[in-house]
């Protein structure tokens, strides 16, 4: 079936997300929450176009709206830059000196005047955006939550003390859009959540990489022995790559 | 009379294994575990995410998110606030106002020594006779600054037997 | 051969608070003590709400069709030995019509009580609520047996589609619409629930259908799976409503017994059974999507509808969910019929009667069930007697923190979902509250605001970073520090946060602040550019000083003054000292000359 984006004619399979339609025909959608390993979120609703079907109107968030009939989208008239340029303003007034929200504030032209106006708090990192929990959960231990709710909902651990489910595998740094979650690796040694880990070599390159409890935990959920020889990522690239020249060499 | 035993089963065990290992009990579990000890403790709390193979964080996150839950212990004598708009257009400010002032705290907060908790709620449903209070299950309605005195100084001297 | 007389007690809520559970067991003495020889034969129910909150605790005596009001323990003895075994009427406890300066023997000839027409609200107060021979007796579960005996399902959707019933809970959408959806799915199980998740601060009207005539709503959600092919239905009950959920579970159980909820209802092929979920106090359960999380297990936090819950709901399920007083109505449409409910009613789009929570600055505070199309100025000034203390009409809150206020100038507007949407208002579940010139409306406005801070499951961001700062900007203008823009700043982001939002709790948390703006702009202005508050509510913002040329000196409000800041002798103009004052506003309202002003 066919959908427009912005006067483009666009194909589409009925179901699939206005969103992943717009990137193939490379119409820009701006996202914050949005990641293609962790889908679903529409959280920080920076991704709003309009949807118009039958003659009326209505903003939806584009990663997560189903196409089923031939509608018309329009995602970036004067109304639909006014929200966003909202929603940021709103995200610098919560995160007034991290430099991703401050980044995104320029494009959309937020007004510090506006921003000046309210109490702010210098060391909030956190737009509250929901993939570092989601993350913990599906690649971690779901040792992270979201805790409270309203204004005063949160990122945290269990009663705020190191938990013993992390095993420091930084998924959670590691998707957040503002880098609002703070890890330490200094000396062989991981500090993240509160928590200590101690760090493994790579046998090859000789760089710590991961710690110890997350290379555990892997194995354990491969459900495959722990290896003699560990290696890094990027070091796995290149003996793959290597193994692969090998290959194709001797064919 | 709340009296805290020593060597108290904080477990929950025997409120949680009422119920079978599914998801969709969480909520309910977590009630009954509050309603028995008048709030959740810890140890309950990790108990249950072990009964339901369940991440401790998942629980908190729960316990926090609904108002119905505590992590922490309430007092033995809880007062409830109606600040439903009949009551707040009534007066229900004046009432927590004169409650600060008589017993020291503000709403979700709870006395030192135990005694009294105090949190808002919106709407009691009697409105008639705004604003209102409850005192554990009795109401108090068409409440003056020193009708609040009064009412608290019946609570006062009977727990101080 | 003794006389057979019935005395309903309201054991409501309200009435309770009232200390009714008093008065009815005094009753319980007073009737044994009579014996079983006595010439009255007396038969005592405690019965759900009969609607006049306001003049609580209620006893209705029958046949004789008689109703006291404000009964005190100490009554109890007179109506038993005066009025039940002599007939004789005490006149001090009949309702008292302010309108014609008369007592009522029947308060059903009463302005509030004639110009209601009870639908929903049939058997409350009328019934014992957790007997189910009470509850037949008045004509329950006739629908039932007559939709399983002589009527398809197809039929049963039909008389709902054509008595134009639409949602009560507050959106109003087309009830015969939303289970025709369900219907049309093929496939198991399907889902019926009761939202009964009633969070409207000044809203009881689900409270008292399910306390006081729970087998309407059990009824209702048996004939909708009868019709849509329904197999499990959960009843989402409020925490707080203790009394609500004892009632429908013991509604739920009897109902059972008598096989008319449970496996193969009245003997047929067809089972549907009803369990109860209480919620976990958080008002934005009550909101479909985050019901149906909560029912899962799960935080209260709402998903996006894209593809309708009516499809996808309850475990990926087709689910159909309706409000407590929806359902309510359901059993007496299939009983009479949907062109019989389609006929009542006088506007084009909305059928049927609503039924609202009157409270706030009204003298008969209460339950009213009224036709579609009733105006405003009826409600409140007909049935509801007018402003308290007879004070000046501000404005009425309807729809609650996602609605709007309107002013007087909107009285005459008719109870109607569309228009009422028109005004920048909403029908919303029903609760109706009136404020009077002592109400400000920034105050309320931030109130609001507040109480949707604090409910906002903080998921997405216009909600919680636009109601936050709302918030904040509204606490700074009554605290005497609103600036320049901050009007234009609100608006700016409720232009936002009311298209941006996930759900309908932050798409509507920008009605309240508009509205308020739209109407009493100037009195925004006044807190920021004058620092004055006009109703003399916020403390920052008001001097209370005594106008000389009006009190009489009659000393009431120096008696009364909790901070003893008034001097003055008696029968000579009293004076406030306002360093010493504390704000608290008793002597505006004790004052009954008008003396006491604000600055």
């Amino acid at each position: 079936m066919k959908i427009t984006i912005d006067g483009k004619a666009c194909e589409a399979e009925k179901g699939e997300f206005i969103l992943q339609i717009a990137r193939r025909n490379n119409i820009y959608i701006p996202t914050l929450c949005h990641s293609d390993a962790l889908p679903g979120l529409a959280s920080c609703r920076l991704c709003i176009v309009k949807v118009i079907d039958r003659g009326r109107a209505k903003i939806v968030t584009s990663c997560i709206f189903p196409v089923s009939k031939e509608v018309e989208v329009v995602t970036n008239d004067d109304e639909i830059k006014r929200m966003r340029k909202n929603i940021v303003m709103l995200l610098k007034v919560r995160c007034p000196e991290n430099k991703e929200v401050d980044e995104l504030a320029k494009v959309f032209g937020v007004e510090e005047k506006r921003v000046k106006r309210f109490k702010l708090d210098p060391e909030e990192n956190c737009v509250l955006c929901g993939l570092c929990a989601k993350a913990c959960k599906e690649l971690g231990t779901g040792a992270i939550s979201t805790v409270n709710r309203g204004m005063y909902k949160e990122v945290a651990t269990p009663y705020h003390e190191p938990s013993p489910e992390c095993i420091g595998c930084a998924s959670c740094a590691n998707v957040c859009p503002t880098n609002a979650i703070k890890v330490v690796d200094k000396d062989g040694e991981r500090k993240i959540w509160g928590k200590k880990f101690k760090m493994v070599k790579c046998d090859l390159c000789g760089e710590y990489f991961a710690t110890e409890e997350h290379v555990k935990y892997a194995y354990d959920r491969l459900g495959v022995e722990k290896p003699e020889k560990l290696m890094c990522s990027s070091c796995k690239k290149k003996v793959t790559a290597k193994d692969i020249k090998s290959i194709f060499e001797n064919a | 009379m709340l009296i805290k035993q020593q060597n108290e089963d904080l477990s929950g065990q025997d409120v949680i294994e009422k119920y079978p290992k599914e998801q969709r009990f969480t909520l309910a579990i977590l009630q009954d575990i509050q309603r028995k000890y008048k709030y959740i403790p810890r140890e309950a709390l990790e108990n249950l995410a072990k009964y339901l193979d369940t991440p401790v964080s998942r629980l908190y996150g729960m316990a926090t998110f609904y108002k119905a839950l505590s992590l922490t212990p309430k007092g033995e004598n809880i007062i409830t606030v109606c600040d439903g708009t009949a009551c707040h257009v009534a007066g229900s400010m004046v009432v927590l106002d004169e409650l600060e002032k008589a017993i020291g705290i503000g709403p979700g907060e709870t006395t030192e020594n135990l005694k009294f908790s105090i949190n808002t709620v919106n709407c009691i449903g009697c409105c008639a006779i705004a604003p209102v209070m409850m005192i554990n299950d009795k109401y108090y309605g068409n409440l003056t600054p020193k009708l609040v005195e009064e009412i608290l100084s019946e609570y006062r001297s009977e727990s101080d037997e | 051969m003794s006389d057979k007389k019935t005395v309903n007690i309201c054991c409501g809520t309200g009435c309770l608070a009232k200390g009714s559970m008093e008065v009815y067991e005094e009753m319980k003495a007073q009737i044994a003590k009579l014996g079983a020889n006595a010439e009255v034969n007396v038969k005592l129910k405690a019965t759900g709400c009969d609607g006049l909150c306001e003049k609580g605790p209620v006893l209705k005596i029958y046949p004789d069709d008689i109703a006291y009001f404000k009964v005190k323990v100490e009554d109890v003895e007179d109506v038993v030995k005066k009025t039940l075994m002599n007939g004789e009427i005490i006149e001090k406890l009949l309702y008292f019509e302010t309108a014609t300066k008369q007592r009522l023997r029947n308060h059903k000839e009463s302005e509030f009580c004639k110009r209601q027409y009870k639908i929903a609200l049939r058997n409350v107060g009328e019934i014992d609520p957790i007997s189910l021979e009470d509850y037949v007796e008045r004509g329950g579960y006739k629908a039932l047996k007559k939709a399983i005996g002589s009527m398809k399902p197809e039929d049963v959707l039909e008389e709902i589609s054509k008595s134009g019933l639409r949602g009560r809970g507050g959106a109003g959408f087309p009830t015969g619409r939303k289970w025709k959806t369900a219907a049309d799915i093929d496939t198991s199980p399907i889902y019926v629930v009761c939202n009964g998740d009633e969070g409207d601060p000044g809203a009881f009207m689900d409270r008292s259908i399910m306390e006081g005539d729970p087998n309407s709503v059990i009824e209702g959600m048996t004939l909708c799976a009868y019709a849509v092919g329904g197999t499990n239905g959960f009843a989402y009950i409020r925490d707080e409503y203790g009394l609500a959920v004892e009632n429908m579970q013991k509604a739920i159980n009897k109902a059972k017994e008598e096989n008319l909820l449970g496996n193969n209802i009245l003997g047929t092929d067809f089972s549907f059974d009803i369990q109860i979920v209480r919620g976990g106090g958080a008002f934005v359960c009550g909101e479909s999507t985050a019901l149906m999380s909560s029912i899962e297990g799960m935080v209260g936090e709402p998903r996006a509808k894209y593809i309708h819950t009516t499809e996808k709901g309850l475990w990926g399920q087709p689910t159909v969910l309706n409000n407590v007083e929806t359902w309510a109505n359901v059993p007496i449409i299939i009983e009479k019929g949907g062109d019989w409910y389609h006929a009542i009613g006088t506007m084009e789009k909305s059928k049927g009667t609503k039924v609202f929570s009157l409270v706030g600055k009204v003298k008969n505070t209460g339950l009213v069930e009224v036709p579609m199309g009733t105006t405003l100025r009826e409600i409140i000034y007909d049935i509801g007697g007018g402003v308290l203390n007879d004070r000046k009409f501000k404005a009425v809150q309807i729809g609650g923190p996602s609605g709007g206020c309107l002013p007087a100038e909107y009285l005459d507007l008719p109870v109607d979902y569309d228009t009422l949407v028109k005004a920048d208002s909403m029908m919303g579940s029903g609760g109706m509250i009136v404020m009077d010139d002592r109400t400000c409306m920034v105050d309320v406005t931030r109130y609001y605001l507040s109480f949707l801070a604090e409910e906002s499951c903080g998921k997405c961001v216009p909600c919680r970073e636009g109601v936050k700062r709302m918030l904040e900007i509204l606490t700074d203008i009554c605290d005497g520090n609103g600036k320049e823009g901050d009007i234009e700043e609100l608006l700016e982001i409720c232009s936002m946060t009311s298209k941006a939002s996930l759900c309908s709790l932050g798409k509507s948390a920008p009605n309240p602040v508009k509205a308020a703006i739209r109407y009493f702009r100037d009195e925004f202005e006044e807190h920021i550019n004058n620092k004055r508050c006009r109703a003399g509510v916020c403390k920052e913002l008001t001097t209370f000083g005594i106008d000389e040329d009006k009190c009489i000196g009659c000393d009431m409000c120096k008696k009364n003054c909790p901070a003893d800041c008034i001097t003055g002798e008696i029968k000579k103009p009293h004076a406030i000292d306002a360093d010493k004052c504390v704000r608290c506003g008793n002597c505006m309202n004790i004052c009954k000359f008008n003396a006491v002003k604000v600055l």
